[in-house]
């Protein structure tokens, strides 16, 4: 190989160097204090999952099939939860994001209050709306549909106007250079344009909300979350082996189905 | 007819786009307009279907002032007027002829054409314009599958099927190479003879100005600083539209068979 040399680093400056190496200390010292501040007792906490690790983790790993029929039920519960959902989410999120779209509506008042709408929307968890929808509609899967959607509405809707954002405005000029009007150019100009990238966010969407869904049944909104809970309660832990297996199984199954359709689509 | 009297512009931040503009362009010409980039060309060409409004004199398009035209009168004079742009602006994602269709929006109710429910006549006039440009086999592709000079001749059977009276060409070939620059002029020069369609082209390359236009506007600094026929134009004449001598890059060169 020939020989050759590179041209030699640059050097940082002292300035710099001292600067890294303040910022180095700050973060060590801040993982100090909150290991220390949290207070946690090792020596029990090794002792006991030391113990619990002997019972549990062996009937994990043995999951009672006869609860096959029961957890099978309320897994496609859950999956029905995220499809209603993020259905619906994806139906809401369409207006929002063409108000909250700087290029549609046209000025930057209506834009900006759009995109205050979705961020408001998002600063909610999925499931303290959970929590709130279960005291509203009741303990259900309803609930559960309603925490998915408006959850679900924040982000996709984000997502939503920034695709809007990103289209090629060119397209849009030529059309209204030839006297086509704002309807017709929505149609001809700026849905061929989104269309194929909202699908494609609204399934990955899907694919967050079957995780999601899978624990808002702990606050009691529907699906296999309450299934855990129960094993939880009763020490079953060859059935949370069996809902576990499940959980995982479906979750492999729609992300790899998802991953293929949105290659195919974009 | 397209008639400016004394048009300025000046854009929002202050930039003169137009000054003191005066120009008859009489039906069935062909036009080029030359000039350096930021000398004024595309503003002139948007101001006669308002993409940039003027903001002071006169523009008249067959005999109406059309500055103060807004929502119909401005889309019914934008049928009139078509356009072909630098980067061809098609959909990508839509079929050719879904694209050449679209010329057609403005002279098609808002229900139809969400419906997709074209009159034959339409359809059929968009095909016959893919097959004046040479491109019908490729009417079912998508838009993103063509190459630049294909794309380019989509565009113009987009506005072919518009059925305008003018054409508006915003630098049609300033991302093609040589032989597809010409190409795409023959066709534009073509059209122009054939329909009698009035042709108005923006162009920085000197030979292919002298090669397809009838008459030659020189523009500097947003005011015209030549206008007149083509056998009265010399590469000095360019020298002074531009305000520098001629360089090698201001010529496109090769041609359609090379």
């Amino acid at each position: 190989m020939e020989n050759f040399e590179l041209p030699p680093k640059p050097k940082n400056s002292v300035w710099k160097r001292i600067r890294n190496i303040g910022i180095a200390i700050v973060v060590i010292a801040i993982y100090v204090w909150t290991f220390v501040s949290i207070d946690i007792e090792w020596g029990r906490a090794m002792e006991r999952a030391a113990n619990n690790f002997q019972r549990v983790i062996p009937q994990l790993f043995s999951p009672d099939w006869s609860a096959t029929g029961k957890v099978a039920l309320s897994m496609l519960e859950t999956v029905f939860i995220a499809f209603a959902g993020s259905l619906m989410a994806a139906i809401i999120a369409v207006p929002l994001a063409f108000l909250a779209a700087r290029n549609m509506m046209g000025g930057v008042v209506v834009s900006t209050i759009g995109k205050w709408i979705l961020s408001a929307v998002r600063a909610f968890p999925d499931v303290i709306l959970a929590i709130l929808f279960v005291v509203a509609v009741g303990p259900n899967a309803f609930a559960g549909v309603l925490a998915i959607a408006i959850g679900s509405t924040g982000m996709l809707g984000k997502m939503f106007s920034e695709i809007i954002e990103g289209i090629d405005m060119n397209v849009i000029e030529a059309m209204q250079a030839s006297g086509a009007n704002r309807i017709q150019i929505l149609f001809y100009g700026v849905m061929p344009q989104i269309i194929p990238e909202f699908l494609s966010y609204a399934i990955y969407r899907f694919e967050v909300d079957v995780r999601a869904s899978s624990i808002l049944g702990i606050v009691g909104a529907g699906g296999i979350g309450t299934l855990i809970i129960f094993a939880s309660n009763n020490r079953n832990w060859s059935e949370m082996g069996m809902i576990l297996l499940a959980i995982i199984i479906v979750v492999t199954v729609i992300d790899f189905a998802s991953a293929r359709i949105r290659r195919k689509i974009v | 007819m397209i008639q400016f009297k004394d048009v300025g512009l000046v854009y929002p931040n202050g930039t003169v786009g137009l000054k003191n503009v005066n120009l008859t362009i009489n039906d069935g010409e062909f036009v080029v307009i030359v000039g350096l980039s930021g000398a004024g060309k595309s503003t002139l060409i948007r101001s006669i279907n308002r993409l940039v409004t003027p903001t002071s004199g006169e523009l008249y398009v067959d005999n109406e002032d059309i500055l103060k035209y807004r929502g119909k009168d401005l889309r019914k004079l934008r049928t009139k007027t078509g356009m072909i742009f630098q980067n061809y602006n098609l959909v990508k994602r839509s079929s050719v002829l879904k694209n050449v269709l679209a010329g057609r929006l403005g002279h098609t109710g808002t229900l139809r054409s969400i419906f997709n429910a074209y009159k034959k006549e339409d359809v059929a006039l968009a095909y016959e314009s893919l097959k004046r440009v040479n491109i019908a086999d490729k009417i079912y592709n998508r838009a993103d599958e063509l190459s630049g000079g294909q794309q380019q001749r989509v565009s113009i059977a987009r506005v072919l099927t518009q059925q305008p009276k003018y054409i508006l060409a915003d630098e049609p070939v300033a991302s093609l190479d040589p032989p597809t620059s010409h190409q795409v002029m023959k066709y534009l020069k073509k059209i122009n003879k054939e329909d009698n369609l009035t042709t108005i082209v923006n162009l920085h390359f000197i030979d292919m100005a002298m090669e397809y236009a009838d008459r030659i506007v020189g523009m500097r600094a947003g005011e015209i600083v030549f206008d007149g026929p083509v056998s009265e134009v010399t590469e000095k004449t360019f020298e002074e539209i531009y305000g520098r001598s001629i360089r090698e890059e201001d010529f496109r060169g090769g041609s359609e068979e090379s």
